[in-house]
């Protein structure tokens, strides 16, 4: 069976085009989210494989929503999507519990690179 | 990877985060020492840029940086908008938004900002200077002086030093990564430099640790080159093995199944466009299809003609609730426009929005932009008094706009409204008997006679011609434009009090249901939007009302207009009681006296190129069920 993503971007053009990516690698996206609280949310209902994470979202940003779900799963399996500049973020992002990280601008091919590492 | 699929979808949410952008800048400008606006403008640029990188606009990515760069800074250091620095923002979105839009169409290039981004780039350095901060990230510690991978002795394990490759995007997160996959091998200490250092945006991604673990090093090469972008893994003598058992990551999440899928997806317009264009065509076969049915008198055919009706019906209500908009799309941008004139004038003015949600057809509130604002432009300049004169005449000092969208019957309304000094119906009065408009010795204007004196091309009773409404109302633009989606306009005005616009419109352009009404040979198609009721000539009392005829119905006197003699039609003779259409637009009525009425039916509104000299009594054109093409009359028109 194919792994099931949660794709979490405040932005529909970042969840598009991540969707795709991962789709024609043959991913199942199941849910999408807006804000680092719908992330925890939904990863509370829909339990994916992995989730792919924003850092910048309005409500509860992504590095919040990785403890909350860290704290929920332990063994929760986040990448997180990240610009440029972010270092601090993405330091912060690892040690809450993240498992790697992309940068944007995104090439299908590191993507989908750092989605094999995060399942291993 | 193809991006241009993605170009449509780039466009369409930059615009919804750049008009958020100026909602959040005009409500900064309200309460400057208010911080809440300035984590959403962070957040829409940070936005914007990310997806401006993925499209590969570098000027857009680099021009948004700079900006965020900025905003950045006023976060974290939490300090009130002053004027200069709103402006500067406001300028900057403008400049954000036209690079999108040129971006998108291939014209990167053109793009002018360096002006923009210098003066962005001096507002932050001056804002820096006290505390270096990194853009998008944290407060950064200082700079770590060069860190050397250096050997403590005293530490246990295997020496392991690390690059990572020199092109790999922010290394210090990697560099953590790298650490936390050795520490599942085994214990690690003496990471050098220190983990804080990987903060730094200039960490070089070259450390060391010391790692006691079982493993053999090729082991523990290959894990660690695993964590992707490691150029090298160097692994030293075995000095002190310890115990630390490699430690397995935990087994997979469970899966789940289906559910909690988005329920939204984004359509390009032109798909919708394109689907209503076949709906329409399904429409007008449907129609062909029911008259075949009666005719044939077959009862297998009649139900399956009533079934491909019923259907067609369905998906024709279902697309036209798809292609509703609400207002607040086309509505959004106008408080800044408002806020930007009122500056430029030097005038005080509140700008309210009511009704943002009500929705229309997205074709025709693609249109309504440039009508409404040519109102509110009106409203603002000639209308609101600067605050002297309002003081003076006893009213506030802070002149009120409102633009309001309601529903009504089978049309939406939207009113801009100001509470100004009115339209100066004597100086009106004097330019419309000079122009001929109205009888010379008239003494007043009702609301309809000004609207036709206003609409009068490039009429302007304004002493000065202002930048902002240019020469005369523009009211014959807005009309124009109007009795295009089958709309119309009307006007109350009173001095001292204000000026209100009403604009009425059809909910939807595309399919709408009319009466067929003949006059001579031909069939003429009248929108039902507009239509009261139809009564018969010889059934209502006749009267004639400022020499025109007119009837007399609900005790209301409704002016008669006859269509035969309008369009000059002499063939045949009219019938003895001819059918009277009554149409019906907010205070006004009119009685249209056609041949005949063929009952109602549903009509696909095609575009109507007006050859010059057409009476500007037609709105469009429609295909009927057998083919031959008929004239949608414009009820405005006719009122």
């Amino acid at each position: 069976m194919s792994h099931t993503v949660l794709v979490c971007d405040d932005a529909i053009f970042m969840r598009t085009m991540i969707t795709d990516i991962l789709a024609q690698a043959g991913f199942e996206v199941v849910g999408e989210a807006e804000t680092g609280s719908q992330a925890v949310e939904k990863y509370r209902e829909l339990k994916p494989d992995l989730v792919t994470m924003d850092i910048v979202m309005p409500d509860m940003g992504g590095i919040d929503a990785v403890r909350e779900i860290v704290k929920q799963d332990p063994d929760a399996k986040i990448l997180m999507c990240s610009a440029m500049g972010q270092q601090a973020l993405v330091v912060e992002a690892i040690q809450a519990g993240a498992k790697d990280f992309v940068v944007k601008p995104f090439q299908p091919s590191r993507v989908l690179e750092a989605v094999q590492r995060v399942l291993g | 990877m193809d991006l241009s699929q993605y170009a449509e979808l780039f466009l369409a949410e930059s615009r919804e985060h750049l008009s958020a952008c100026n909602q959040l800048l005009l409500e900064w400008e309200k309460h400057p020492s208010g911080l809440a606006p300035v984590g959403g403008l962070f957040r829409a640029v940070h936005t914007v840029k990310g997806m401006a990188a993925t499209m590969g606009y570098a000027r857009v990515t680099d021009l948004a940086h700079r900006m965020e760069s900025l905003l950045d800074l006023l976060r974290r250091g939490a300090r009130p908008a002053t004027d200069e620095l709103l402006q500067l923002l406001f300028r900057a979105r403008d400049a954000l938004e036209h690079a999108v839009e040129l971006s998108v169409v291939g014209r990167e290039r053109e793009l002018e900002v360096a002006e923009v981004v210098a003066d962005l780039d001096h507002a932050a350095s001056r804002m820096a200077a006290p505390r270096p901060q990194g853009p998008g990230g944290r407060a950064t510690p200082p700079p770590p002086a060069s860190p050397p991978p250096v050997e403590l002795e005293s530490a246990p394990g295997r020496l392991v030093q690390v690059t990572l490759r020199p092109e790999a995007p922010l290394k210090g997160g990697r560099a953590l990564l790298v650490v936390k996959k050795a520490q599942g091998l085994g214990a690690v200490h003496a990471i050098t430099p220190p983990p804080a250092a990987f903060e730094a945006d200039d960490f070089e991604g070259r450390f060391s640790l010391r790692l006691d673990s079982p493993l053999p090093a090729d082991r523990i090469v290959a894990a660690l080159t695993a964590v992707g972008d490691v150029e090298g893994v160097a692994v030293g003598g075995d000095e002190a093995p310890g115990s630390g058992a490699p430690v397995e990551p935990g087994a997979a999440g469970v899966l789940a199944e289906g559910g909690g899928r988005s329920r939204h997806i984004r359509v390009a317009l032109r798909r919708l466009d394109g689907l209503m264009d076949l709906i329409g065509e399904l429409v007008t076969a449907r129609g062909r299809l029911n008259q075949l049915a009666a005719e044939r008198r077959d009862p297998a055919i009649d139900d399956l003609a009533i079934q491909v009706s019923r259907l067609s019906s369905d998906l024709q209500a279902e697309i036209i609730q798809a292609r509703m908009t609400p207002v607040w799309q086309v509505f959004d941008r106008f408080p800044r426009l408002v806020r930007d004139l009122a500056r430029e004038l030097g005038k005080e003015v509140s700008f309210r929005v009511e009704g943002k949600e009500i929705e229309l057809d997205r074709a025709i509130l693609d249109e309504l932009g440039d009508p409404l604002m040519h109102l509110l432009r009106n409203a603002v300049d000639h209308g609101i008094e600067p605050a002297s004169e309002r003081r003076r005449r006893g009213k506030p000092p802070e002149g009120e706009v409102v633009l309001t969208a309601a529903r009504e019957r089978a049309s939406v309304a939207i009113t801009v409204t100001d509470d100004g000094r009115g339209i100066d119906r004597k100086k009106t009065l004097e330019r419309a008997k000079r122009d001929g408009v109205v009888d010379p010795h008239a003494d007043t204007l009702t609301d309809d006679q000004l609207l036709r004196v206003l609409a009068r091309p490039g009429f302007s009773t304004a002493e000065t011609v202002t930048s902002v409404s240019g020469r005369g109302v523009g009211i014959d633009v807005v009309m124009t434009r109007l009795r295009a989606l089958g709309g119309t306009i009307d006007i109350r005005s009173e001095p001292g009090r204000g000026t209100s616009f009403t604009l009425r419109l059809p909910v939807t352009l595309a399919i709408v249901r009319a009466i067929i009404a003949s006059v001579g040979p031909e069939r003429y198609a009248l929108p039902l939007t507009y239509v009261a009721e139809t009564v018969e000539f010889g059934t209502v009392k006749t009267t004639v009302v400022e020499g025109r005829e007119a009837i007399v119905l609900h005790d209301r006197v409704v002016p008669l207009v006859h269509l035969r003699r309008l369009l000059g039609v002499t063939q045949d003779a009219p019938p003895p009681r001819s059918p009277i259409i009554v149409l019906e637009m907010g205070e006004r009525r009119s009685g249209v006296v056609v041949d005949g009425m063929l009952g109602q039916q549903e009509i696909v509104v095609k575009g109507f190129d007006a050859p010059p000299g057409t009476l500007p009594v037609f709105s469009g054109a429609t295909i009927m069920a057998d083919g031959i093409p008929a004239l949608i009359l414009d009820a405005g028109g006719l009122l």
